[in-house]
C-alpha cells in the first residue's frame, strides 16, 4: 500500500494548479476552454472562476491589495494603465516574446497598444470589440442610400432626409441616436477628424492642435438639428433601444458585435432589414477599440504554466473556438480567414474597422479623464459650453485631475505623523469623558455592564471606530490605488483635499443636490407617510395587514428591478408618464435627461421606495394615543382638522421627531437612486455627495480626497441633527 | 382625522378607490418583475409590453437553475444572513441593555458617541474594514464576511428605546429575588423585546440578503459567493437578459418577503415602541 502510494507519486508529479479569472458569462464559459487545454497539457490543471463585471475592478483591485490575486485574469483594455502604474503585472519575457505566436504583426494594431508601456508589453490581447454603425437598411435604402454613407457630409444629409421621411406631424422622429456624455463617441469622432489626445504624453498638451473642434460641432450639429434625441438612453444596450429600432423611430445607432446577437435572439422577425457599416469618416473611418486581454500577475508562482494557458488562448484554431462559445471576436488576425467569420455579411464591417481602430491613450488615471471626457462634452453639446471655449475647459479639468499633490517624506516623518494624529485625535475623546469618569474612578468601577457591552463594543472599536479614525488620517493624505499596494507611497499633504474640495465644482453642486433632495424630499416623505398611516388607521378599514405589506413590499424590492421598471416609466417615448401626459394634451417631458427635471424625477423614484417604512413608524405611533383624548375632544364639538392638529399632531411628536432625524441622515446619504439611474448626469444635476465620494474612491481611488468628502458631509449632518434636535426641545419646553 | 364619526358609504368606497390606487402604484414594479420572468425574450422586447404574459415560460428559472449552482449559493446566503442576523441580535441587546438598565459612569457621553458615527456614510469606511480584515487573516471566511456586521448603532439605539419603556420595577423584583444581570437578561429582558427584536430581524436579515459589495469582496471563491454576487455573474458587460434577471430577482426576494410575513405582526408592534418614546 505504501509503496504502491510512492509509485504513484513518482510517475505522474502533482500537477500545477493555476487560477484563472474572467468575467461574469466568460467567466463561466472559460471553463470549455480550461477542459480542452487540460487535456492537451495533464501536468497542469486550471481553477476558473467568474467575477461580475458590475464590480469586476472593485473585485481586482481588493485581490490585489490583499495578495490573493490569481496567476491570470481577464483585464479590459481602458484598466490596463492602472494596474500595470499599481506595478502588479507581470512583463512578457524576451523569450515568451519571441515566440512566434505571440508576433506582435499577428495581432489588431489597436489591441496591441493597450498591452504596451515603454516599449515593454505587459499582457497579451484575447478578444477585441469595436463601435461600427447599426442601421435599418430598408428605411436608409428608400431615403436613397442603397449603400451606407461613408464620409461625415453624406452621413449627415443621410439623417436629414431620413426625418423629413419618417417623421409625421405631431409625431418627430429621429435618424441617429448617440449618447451625448459617452467619451468613446468622442474619441471615434475626434480621431476620424484627424485629432490626437495626449500626443506628447500625459505631461503635455491634452488635445493636438486641430480635430477636437470640429468632432465637436459635428456631433453638435446632429442635437440642434433634431437629428439626435437628446434623452437617448444612458445604457444604449436597454431594451429601449431595439425596439425604436425595429419601429424605425431611431434607425441608426453605433454599438458593439454583442449586438448582433442581441438582434437575432430578441427579435429575429427583423432578419434581412437591417445590416452594419464602417463608421463614416472625415479625414479617415477611425473606431474605438476596446475588448480584454489576458494579464499576468507578478504574484504568480506558475508563470511558466500560465503562459501556456495564454499561448493556448492565443492560438488562431483556439481563438475561432473561443468566438463559437462566446461570440467575442478574435484579437488574432489569422482567426478571421475563416469561413465562420469571412463570409458573415453582418461581421465583415467589424474586420475592416478593427483594422482602423485605437485604443486610448495609456494613462493611469483614464478612468477619471474618462469621466471629464464625457462630462466637459455633455455640457458642449448641451450648449454650457460654446465649442470654441471647449479646448480650454476639456484642458483646465484634465490638469487638475493629472496634478495631483504629492511630498516625498521619509519613513520615520510619516510614522512620526500618524501617531501624533492617533494621540491628537485621541485627546478630544479624553476631555469629552474627562470629568465625568475621572472622578468615579476612584470608586469601584462596576463589571457587569462591562460584560454586556464587551461583544459589541469590541466589533465596533475594531470595524466601525478604527476605521473612522482611519479614513481621517486618510483624508490628510494623498492616498490612492498606488499608494494602497505600497504604503511607501503615501504622504501627508495636511489639509490639501479639504482646499481643493472646495475649488472642486463637481462637489459644490454636489453639496446643492444633496441638500436640496433632502430639502425637498424628507418633508414629502415624512408627509406621504403620515398621510398613509392616518388613512390606514380608519376603523372600518378591512385588510390592513394586506395594506401594510403591500406599502412596505417596495423597500424590500430589489434595486435592479426597482431601477428597471422607473426606467421604463421615465422612458421619454414610451413611458407610461409620457403616455399619461400625452392622454391629458400635455407635452412630453424627458424625466431622466432634462438637467431641470432629472433630481425631482429621482425624488419621486425615491418616495415610492422609502415611505412604507415610515408608513409603518407612524401607524404603530398612532395605535399608541389613547382613544379618550379624541372622545372628549370631539364631544367639544372639534372638527377633523383640530383633532388632528390637537391631539394627533402633539401626541405624535417623538416619532416625528424620530422619523425626521432618520429619514435626514438618510436622505443626505443619498446615493443608490443616481448611482443606478443617472451615474449623476445630466450636467452634474443628479451628483450627490455620497456618490461623488464613491466614484473618487471606488472608480477612481482617490481614497484620501474621497474620505475628506466624507468628513466635510459628516460635519453638514451633525450640524443640522444638532439644529434639529434644539428645535425639538423648544417645542418639547414650550408644549411643557 | 375623525376616529369616532360615522362614515358614509361614499366615504369609504372613496377609501377604498385611493387605497387601491396607491397599492397598484407601489405594487407594480414587483408585480412587473414577476411578469417579465415568465415572459419569453421576444415579448420582453415588444413596445407595449402587457402584465399579464401572452404566452407563459418557465424557460427562465430552468437557465436559472441550469447556471448556478442555486443550493450552494442559497446556503452560503443563509449562513451570511443568518449569522448575522442571530450574532447581531445578541451583541446588540446586550449593550442596549447595559445602555438602557445598567448604570455606569460616562454612559450617556458613550452613547451619544455611538449615535455620532452613524453620520459617517458607510462606503467610506468599507476599505479600512477590508484591510483589517487581511491583517486578520480573515478574507475569504465566513467569520471574515459576518464578524463586521455583528454590532450596528442603529440597532443598538432602537432596542435601547424600547428596553428603556419597560418598567424598572419588573427588573428590581427579580434582583431582590436573587437573579444575577444575566438571568434578568435572558430571561426577563429579551422575551418582553420581542417585538423590536422581530423587527430588527428583518431589518439585518434583508440587509445582509441583498448585500452585494461587501460578500463579493471578501470571498475569494465562487463556491462561496452568495445568491446575489452569483446571480451578478450572469449579466454580460453589455448585454443583459431581462428574463433571467427578473428570475434571479425573484427568487431572491421571496425569502425576504417571507421572513417580513413570518415577523411582521411582532414587527409592528416593535417598531412602534421605538419609535414612541424617546
Amino acid at each position: 500500500m505504501l509503496a504502491s502510494h510512492a509509485v504513484g507519486a513518482q510517475s505522474s508529479p502533482r500537477p500545477v494548479t493555476i487560477t484563472v479569472w474572467a468575467m461574469s458569462a466568460e467567466g463561466n464559459l472559460i471553463r470549455r476552454m480550461a477542459d480542452r487545454f487540460e487535456a492537451e497539457n495533464p501536468g497542469i490543471k486550471v481553477f476558473t472562476q467568474a467575477i461580475p463585471w458590475e464590480a469586476a475592478h472593485e473585485k481586482l483591485v481588493t485581490s490585489v491589495v490583499a495578495d490573493m490575486a490569481p496567476d491570470i485574469t481577464q483585464m479590459g483594455t481602458t484598466w490596463m494603465p492602472e494596474f500595470q502604474k499599481m506595478g502588479v503585472l507581470a512583463p512578457v519575457d524576451p523569450e515568451t516574446a519571441r515566440d512566434p505566436v505571440f508576433s506582435p504583426s499577428r495581432f489588431f494594431p489597436g489591441a496591441l497598444t493597450s498591452t504596451m508601456f515603454s516599449g515593454l508589453r505587459y499582457g497579451i490581447p484575447w478578444y477585441v470589440d469595436t463601435r461600427v454603425i447599426y442601421y435599418r437598411r430598408d428605411l436608409v435604402a428608400e431615403a436613397g442610400y442603397p449603400k451606407f454613407p461613408s464620409s461625415w457630409e453624406q452621413f449627415h444629409r443621410l439623417c436629414v432626409e431620413l426625418v423629413r421621411r419618417n417623421s409625421r406631424p405631431g409625431r418627430p422622429t429621429f435618424a441617429f441616436t448617440l449618447p451625448n456624455n459617452d467619451w468613446q463617441v468622442l474619441l471615434m469622432f475626434l480621431w476620424q477628424n484627424g485629432g490626437e489626445m495626449f500626443p506628447h504624453g500625459a505631461s503635455g498638451d491634452a488635445f493636438a492642435p486641430g480635430g477636437l473642434e470640429g468632432a465637436l460641432s459635428y456631433l453638435k450639429s446632429f442635437f440642434d438639428e433634431k437629428l439626435s434625441p437628446k434623452d437617448s438612453d444612458r445604457d444604449n444596450n436597454s431594451v429601449n433601444l431595439l425596439s425604436l429600432f425595429e419601429t424605425g423611430y431611431l434607425p441608426i445607432f453605433i454599438s458593439g458585435p454583442w449586438m448582433i446577437s442581441e438582434i437575432q435572439k430578441n427579435m429575429p422577425q427583423m432578419a434581412g432589414k437591417w445590416a452594419t457599416a464602417t463608421l463614416p469618416a472625415s479625414q479617415a473611418s477611425i473606431s474605438f477599440i476596446g475588448g480584454s486581454n489576458l494579464v499576468l500577475f507578478k504574484q504568480s508562482r506558475h508563470k511558466v504554466e500560465a503562459w501556456k494557458f495564454i499561448r493556448f488562448m492565443s492560438l488562431p484554431e483556439n481563438q475561432l473556438r473561443w468566438y463559437e462559445i462566446s461570440k467575442d471576436l478574435p484579437a488574432v488576425k489569422a482567426a478571421w480567414k475563416t469561413p465562420a467569420l469571412a463570409s458573415d455579411p453582418l461581421l465583415l464591417p467589424f474586420k475592416i474597422q478593427l483594422e482602423n481602430a485605437k485604443s486610448p491613450p495609456p494613462i493611469a488615471e483614464w478612468e477619471e479623464v474618462a469621466e471629464v471626457l464625457s462630462r466637459v462634452m455633455e455640457q458642449v453639446l448641451y450648449g454650457r459650453i460654446p465649442v470654441g471655449e471647449a479646448r480650454q475647459a476639456f484642458t483646465t479639468q484634465i490638469r487638475r485631475v493629472l496634478d495631483k499633490p504629492s511630498a516625498s517624506q521619509s519613513g520615520l516623518f510619516r510614522l512620526l505623523v500618524t501617531i501624533g494624529l492617533v494621540v491628537a485625535s485621541m485627546i478630544p475623546l479624553f476631555l469629552y469623558f474627562g470629568g465625568g469618569v475621572k472622578s468615579k474612578v476612584s470608586e469601584k468601577f462596576p463589571t457587569v455592564p462591562v460584560w454586556f457591552l464587551l461583544p459589541a463594543m469590541c466589533v465596533l472599536i475594531v470595524f466601525l471606530f478604527l476605521p473612522v479614525l482611519a479614513t481621517f488620517i486618510a483624508s490628510l493624505t494623498n492616498l490612492n490605488l498606488s499608494g494602497l499596494n505600497n504604503f511607501r507611497l503615501v504622504s501627508y499633504i495636511g489639509f490639501e483635499n479639504y482646499l481643493r474640495l472646495f475649488k472642486d465644482p463637481v462637489f459644490r453642486m454636489s453639496l446643492r443636490n444633496t441638500l436640496l433632495f433632502a430639502c425637498l424630499g424628507v418633508p414629502l416623505n415624512v408627509g406621504l407617510s403620515l398621510f398613509m398611516a392616518l388613512v390606514l388607521r380608519r376603523k372600518f378599514l378591512r385588510w390592513k395587514p394586506f395594506f401594510r405589506i403591500a406599502y412596505f413590499i417596495p423597500v424590500i424590492t430589489t434595486m435592479v428591478a426597482v431601477a428597471m421598471i422607473w426606467r421604463w416609466l421615465y422612458n421619454p417615448v414610451y413611458g407610461l408618464l409620457n403616455i399619461v401626459l400625452a392622454k391629458l394634451s400635455l407635452a412630453p417631458q424627458a424625466w431622466l435627461t432634462n438637467p431641470h427635471l432629472a433630481l425631482p424625477s429621482l425624488i419621486l423614484m425615491a418616495l415610492w421606495k422609502g415611505f412604507g417604512y415610515n408608513t409603518i413608524i407612524f401607524f404603530a405611533a398612532l395605535q399608541a394615543i389613547p382613544n379618550a383624548l379624541y372622545e372628549s375632544i370631539e364631544i367639544d364639538g372639534a372638527t377633523s382638522w383640530q383633532q388632528f392638529r390637537y391631539v394627533t399632531l402633539p401626541m405624535l411628536r417623538r416619532a416625528m421627531f424620530f422619523v425626521i432625524i432618520m429619514t435626514s441622515i438618510g436622505y443626505l446619504q443619498f446615493f443608490a437612486e443616481p448611482y443606478i439611474m443617472t451615474a449623476g448626469g445630466p450636467l452634474y444635476s443628479t451628483m450627490s455627495v455620497v456618490l461623488w465620494m464613491y466614484l473618487q474612491g471606488f472608480k477612481f481611488y482617490n481614497i484620501g480626497y474621497a474620505s475628506a468628502m466624507a468628513y466635510v458631509l459628516f460635519l453638514i449632518i451633525f450640524l443640522l441633527t444638532f439644529v434639529q434636535r434644539k428645535i425639538h426641545a423648544r417645542i418639547e419646553r414650550t408644549i411643557g | 382625522m375623525s376616529y369616532i364619526r360615522r362614515v358614509s358609504a361614499t366615504q369609504k368606497i372613496a377609501f377604498y378607490v385611493f387605497l387601491i390606487t396607491s397599492v397598484t402604484i407601489t405594487l407594480f414594479p414587483f408585480i412587473w418583475m414577476l411578469s417579465t420572468s415568465v415572459k419569453s425574450p421576444n415579448e420582453i422586447f415588444t413596445r407595449a409590453p402587457t402584465i399579464i404574459p401572452r404566452h407563459w415560460t418557465w424557460q427562465h428559472y430552468w437557465n436559472l437553475f441550469a447556471a448556478l449552482e442555486m443550493a450552494r449559493h442559497m446556503l452560503n446566503s443563509i449562513i451570511y444572513a443568518f449569522g448575522t442576523t442571530v450574532i447581531s441580535v445578541l451583541f446588540n441587546a446586550m449593550a442596549a441593555y447595559a445602555f438602557a438598565k445598567l448604570r455606569f459612569p460616562g454612559r450617556e457621553k458613550l452613547f451619544t458617541l455611538l449615535l455620532m458615527t452613524m453620520m459617517v456614510p458607510g462606503q467610506v469606511t468599507m476599505m479600512p474594514v477590508f484591510l483589517i480584515l487581511k491583517y486578520m487573516r480573515l478574507l475569504n471566511t465566513f467569520t471574515g464576511l459576518i464578524l463586521p456586521g455583528t454590532a450596528a448603532v442603529f440597532a443598538i439605539f432602537m432596542l435601547r428605546q424600547f428596553m428603556l419603556e419597560i418598567p424598572e420595577e419588573i427588573l428590581e423584583a427579580a434582583r431582590m429575588d436573587g437573579c444575577s444581570e444575566a438571568v434578568i437578561f435572558f430571561r426577563i429582558m429579551l422575551p418582553l423585546c420581542r417585538p423590536i427584536i422581530a423587527t430588527l430581524i428583518i431589518f439585518t436579515f434583508i440587509g445582509s440578503w441583498n448585500e452585494f459589495l461587501w460578500p463579493l469582496i471578501i470571498m475569494l471563491r465562487e463556491d462561496r459567493y452568495t445568491l446575489p454576487v452569483a446571480l451578478a455573474n450572469l449579466n454580460g458587460q453589455f448585454n443583459t437578459d431581462w428574463g433571467l434577471l427578473m428570475a434571479g430577482a425573484v427568487i431572491v426576494v421571496l425569502p425576504a418577503i417571507a421572513v417580513f410575513l413570518l415577523a411582521q405582526k411582532h414587527y409592528i408592534q416593535g417598531i412602534a415602541a421605538g419609535a414612541v418614546k424617546e
